[in-house]
């Protein structure tokens, strides 16, 4: 029997999924700020100056910053620096930032485990950073005080000199760091006024460049440790079906190899002294895989469709560990240290109190690095070997293993009055569950759970419909499904904004104008479609030849809205310029806010156009980049971006949001240029011949 | 035993000939710069620069480079201050990083051979790198302003 559920939300006060999740799960906000104190007991992110849980401060001035954040290419490792750097009163060149050994202050309620995610990485992090380094800067210049026996309230901290102004007597903060950390923080620091920050705001350079241009940043495939072993994964090719047995003899043949280990029922690890040998013996093995496959659930009645995507991060997935008795390192590209932790502890037969984790950069993560299945992998092979491992899937296994943003169908019907104003609208998709594979035990918690994921930006949608139902049916399917940059809102933009579009069509109302009509309540969001359509020239004649299209969507608390403009000669398809508004709150820096909504252009148009995962015989069609394109330079449009901020809003999510309106956005410009009304990606399956 | 000149240094190789030069690198030499994103010639990750042309060193077999001058992101300027570097780090254009030195060395052999390139020449130069970060207007911009300057 199969197992569907169908799911009803009567309208969008109940189903928001962030707070959903806060309040049920992860991913969301945990309701206040976890301690800045440095928790008692043997820290793993021990060292000397650790005035608060978030700060070391070095004998030579010195600050490191401590986040359970990766740096992805998001630039979050900047702005942490430039919001710790004007909070304590230090130069942004005394600062770096490290990502923190899992540890109480690092983790998030309710969930207790440290990762990155739902775009939090400045919105979630700044209050805690700002209070940690705020506290900071009263032990420091109490410390000096004492030091210097004069009233703290003399003093002044800046360009990481305590300066006693009677007097001229100065202190630099790393000469009371060791005495400051041995004071008590106080519970209410006093916070810097905005008047008074010199780099949040700014487009500060990004500190991971430089690194970036000479090949010297080091990724997780970039580890090297003495004696290290190279491994590759070959594991079992069809979904959902385990290994059954293996013929290692092959790969034992090639020069090189050292081991062939067993990763359960999942494949094997070849292990040898460098990748090349590791490669050629993982080509050479024959695994054998269970003959029963489940197929792929059908679901039919759909008026939308969107197909399984691949994250494909430039660097395939990859862990490094090392096993020293009882104790076990990881080097690991990832987005949870937690997992890490208790994969590699399993991997390699230790307690995680006894694993480090060293997050590395990461070349690319969008949601794929929340998978940890690598490190265990890892972890058994440095086991079985007794030396150093280093284990890569290589971009063959990266694309066939499965994590897919999951396949979604989806029918849609208006209800309008006389006058052709929309009274009511009705959503229902159906797809598998992102949190099904990424958190079982929260579908599991009864027969009608709805995945805070797979309506997301419709039922938390800001605009008012009149009468409003969503819906959504659980399929099932033999890959698994996972969080794809934007999750829910990939798929849900490009159903709702599509069909707003074909109902303005219907009424011959122009797309902009209904959907203002749609905001008209929340001046907000207003703004922000109203300064893409201004700034796009929306109403005024498009150059010769192109055609504009328009959408809207708000995830992770940023409303941005998108005209994409676009011509379609002989059937080809180009996309000139894509103009962007995002309104995300407070801006700490607007340079990274530019770069990820042209990355975010890029990441949904690369979707909208080419992308498609596709099963036959349980198996993944697409093994590499030459049968998964993915978009060109030669493809990419001017991406103008306009950034807005209304004051009293706090700092909104900004590595996603960016992506949902790509697709509708473009998808409705084709629909102007051709009259074309495409409803399925990718896009450039569809003949768009006259 | 394959002799071959990286970064301007003689360089003796007792490996098979048929290892791509990519993880000669990587694996023996430690230049870890240049990385791996397909092993297929479909990404330019692992680009490098072969007697001063682009080439992608997962296609290049040690065998066939006896006496051969490579160039890899660590050896393209000794203070790493080329001047496609230096538009790179004006224009911000890395994000995840990861691609970037592939873009950089085929950038780099772009302007060698077409100092002053158009935005056509760009596309058809730079078309097999891939950038999943999304990076390509900035990459553009910053192999305009290394024209200039
Ligand atoms: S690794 Fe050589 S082109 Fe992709
Ligand atoms: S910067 Fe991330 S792949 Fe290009």
């Amino acid at each position: 029997m199969d197992r569907r559920h169908l799911l009803k939300a009567a309208g969008a006060a109940l189903l928001v999924p962030v707070l959903a999740e806060a309040q049920q799960a992860p991913p969301g906000s945990p309701p206040g700020p976890p301690p800045t104190a440095i928790p008692p007991g043997e820290s793993p992110n021990a060292g000397p100056g650790r005035v608060t849980a978030f700060l070391r401060i070095g004998a030579d001035g010195r600050v490191t910053v401590l986040t359970p954040i990766l740096e992805m290419g998001q630039g979050t490792h900047t702005a942490h620096a430039q919001i710790v750097a004007d909070e304590l009163g230090v130069p942004l060149s005394a600062v770096t930032v490290e990502v923190a050994q899992p540890e109480g202050p690092f983790r998030y309620t309710p969930v207790n485990e440290q990762y990155a995610g739902a775009s939090w990485g400045v919105r979630l992090i700044q209050p805690r950073l700002r209070r940690a380094a705020a506290q900071a800067r009263a032990v420091l210049v109490e410390a000096a005080a004492q030091r210097l026996g004069v009233p703290a309230g003399s003093l002044t901290l800046a360009e990481g000199r305590i300066t006693h102004a009677a007097s001229g007597r100065s202190l630099a903060v790393g000469e009371v760091a060791e005495a400051a950390a041995a004071l008590p923080l106080p519970e209410q620091p006093r916070l810097q006024p905005a008047a008074e920050r010199r780099l949040v705001g700014q487009p500060v350079p990004r500190l991971d460049v430089p690194a970036k241009t000479r090949g010297a940043a080091v990724f997780g495939q970039d580890v090297r440790l003495p004696g290290m072993l190279q491994a590759v994964a070959k594991l079992s090719p069809a979904h959902g079906a385990a290994m059954a047995g293996f013929d290692a003899a092959p790969a034992r043949a090639v020069r090189g190899v050292v081991d062939v280990v067993p990763l359960g029922t999942r494949g094997v690890a070849v292990v040898a002294t460098d990748t090349w040998a590791a490669l050629k013996g993982a080509e050479a093995v024959v695994i054998r895989v269970e003959a029963a496959l489940r197929a792929a659930a059908r679901v039919v009645d759909a008026t939308y469709e969107v197909p399984a995507l691949a994250h494909a991060p430039l660097e395939t997935d990859n862990c490094t560990v090392r096993i020293q008795g009882d104790a076990a390192e990881a080097w690991a590209p990832t987005q949870h240290q937690d997992w890490v932790r208790a994969a590699v502890a399993k991997g390699a037969g230790v307690a995680p109190e006894k694993v480090r984790v060293h997050t590395t950069f990461a070349g690319g993560a969008f949601g794929r690095r929340l998978m940890v299945e690598v490190a265990e992998q890892a972890a058994m092979v440095a086991r079985a070997v007794g030396r150093p491992v280093k284990l890569t899937w290589p971009r063959e296994e990266e694309f066939a293993q499965g994590y897919y943003r999951p396949a979604h169908a989806c029918r849609l019907r208006a209800a309008l009055d006389a006058q052709g104003k929309l009274t009511g609208l009705w959503f229902r998709s159906a797809g598998q569950s992102v949190m099904g594979d990424y958190r079982p035990g929260f579908m599991a918690r009864g027969p009608a759970i709805l995945d805070p994921f797979a309506l997301q930006a419709v039922t938390d949608t800001p605009y008012r419909f009149g009468a409003f139902r969503s819906e959504w049916v659980r399929t099932e399917g033999p890959a698994k499904s996972w969080l794809w940059r934007s999750v829910g809102g990939s798929q849900n933009a490009f159903f709702l904004e599509c069909f707003l579009d074909e109902v303005a069509a219907a009424t011959g109302q122009d797309p902009y104008a209904l959907r203002r009509a749609l905001l008209a309540h929340d001046p907000r969001r207003l703004r922000v479609l109203q300064t893409a359509a201004e700034t796009s020239g929306w109403g005024t004649p498009a150059p010769a030849g192109r055609h504009r299209g328009i959408a809207f969507c708000e995830i992770y608390d940023s409303p941005v809205a998108q005209v994409a403009e676009v011509s379609v000669e002989r059937g080809t398809l180009r996309v000139h310029r894509v103009t962007v508004a995002i309104d995300c709150g407070e801006v700490v820096n607007p340079g990274q806010v530019t770069a990820q909504m042209e990355g975010s252009v890029a990441w949904g148009l690369s979707a909208a156009l080419h992308e498609a995962v596709t099963l036959r015989e349980g198996r993944t069609e697409q093994r590499n980049f030459d049968a998964y394109p993915i978009l060109r330079m030669e493809e990419a449009p001017v991406v103008e971006t306009h950034i807005l901020t209304t004051p009293g809003v706090p700092v909104g999510g900004v590595g996603e949001p960016g992506v949902p309106p790509v697709a509708p956005a473009v998808a409705n410009a084709i629909f102007a240029a051709t009259g074309k009304r495409l409803r399925s990606l990718p896009l450039l399956q569809h003949d768009l011949r006259a | 035993m394959i002799e071959l000149v990286v970064n301007g240094e003689a360089r003796r190789l007792d490996l098979d000939p048929d290892m791509p030069l990519l993880w000669a690198l990587r694996d023996h030499l430690g230049l870890t710069g240049t990385k791996y994103g397909c092993g297929i010639a479909q990404c330019g990750a692992c680009t490098v620069h072969l007697d001063g042309a682009a080439a992608r060193a997962c296609q290049l077999r040690l065998g066939d480079l006896a006496g051969k001058r490579i160039t890899t992101i660590e050896g393209l300027h000794p203070a790493g201050d080329h001047k496609v570097q230096r538009a790179w780090v004006a224009q911000q254009v890395p994000q995840c990083g990861f691609c970037q030195s592939g873009q950089i060395m085929g950038a780099a052999a772009l302007l060698a051979a077409t100092p002053k390139p158009s935005d056509a020449e760009i596309d058809a130069a730079m078309a097999g790198h891939l950038c999943r970060c999304g990076t390509y207007q900035r990459v553009r911009a910053a192999i305009h302003a290394a024209a200039q300057g």
